[in-house]
């Protein structure tokens, strides 16, 4: 336990980032599952839901 | 006129990632829609409070995660805090060979608790700084960066566990989990 926590925590720590970035398998899957939610089409209830605010208060900020 | 427009423009720009969120926080479309259809409201009524120049996406992801909490309370749905969780420690190994699966990840996602899970995502996936993250999230820096390394730990143990001959022959890892287990 006492050597191999050390090789593997400690030169990860390092830079957590780095820990979760591209060359990190972990880093990549959480990308790869994010960019696909992210790149999920947008349904049309979004825009309308924001047309129609727009529509009832067209004044709230002041000009 | 031109500032509701404009203002309604960012959101409207911003929902695709209010989303991508949103589903990683709640595990659940439809729920996540709901979610993203609140804060929009939410974001909408509060838009003079939000100061021109400051990030947009962090200030509809604070509200997004602030709603999503509140309608859990209001559920009853016992919050995971993972702060008094104790995860067993196991040796972190070295980056895999194998191919993983997205579904397998996405199931060990699943997994963590909530706050881990949101930690990971705004700083792994939407390369939101620690100090945002920390900002979203209402705690300290040090805060996040524990929850981020956690959820890393316990991913790769997830994976490791449940998906172990998807990594193809690895008999050094499994040799130092097995030491450092017992």
């Amino acid at each position: 336990m006492k050597d191999t926590t050390k090789t593997g925590a400690g030169t990860r720590q390092a830079g957590s980032a780095d820990a979760l970035g591209a060359n990190s398998e972990i880093g990549r899957k959480l990308k790869q599952y994010y960019d696909e939610l992210v790149s999920d089409e947008v349904p049309d209830r979004f825009a309308q839901l924001l047309a129609q605010l727009e529509q009832v208060e067209p004044g709230r900020k002041k000009d | 006129m031109s500032a509701s427009e404009g203002f309604r423009t960012d959101l409207l720009g911003a929902i695709p990632s209010l989303r991508a969120f949103a589903v990683s926080l709640t595990q659940n479309a439809d729920r996540a829609d709901d979610l993203v259809q609140e804060t929009l409201v939410k974001a909408w009524d509060k838009q003079d409070s939000f100061q021109l120049g400051t990030n947009l996406k962090a200030w509809l992801f604070t509200i997004l995660r602030n709603e999503f909490y509140s309608q859990m309370r209001k559920r009853g749905r016992e919050i995971q805090d993972s702060d008094g969780i104790m995860t067993a420690r196991l040796a972190i190994h070295p980056s895999q060979h194998g191919q993983l699966d997205l579904k397998d990840f996405r199931a060990a996602l699943e997994q963590l608790p909530e706050d881990q899970r949101e930690a990971i995502i705004l700083i792994g996936a939407s390369g939101f700084s620690y100090e945002e993250a920390a900002e979203i999230c209402g705690c300290a820096v040090g805060t996040i960066k524990s929850r981020v390394s956690r959820a890393r730990t316990r991913l790769q143990e997830i994976l490791q566990i449940s998906g172990d001959e998807d990594f193809g022959p690895d008999a050094i890892s499994a040799q130092v989990t097995g030491s450092s287990v017992r």
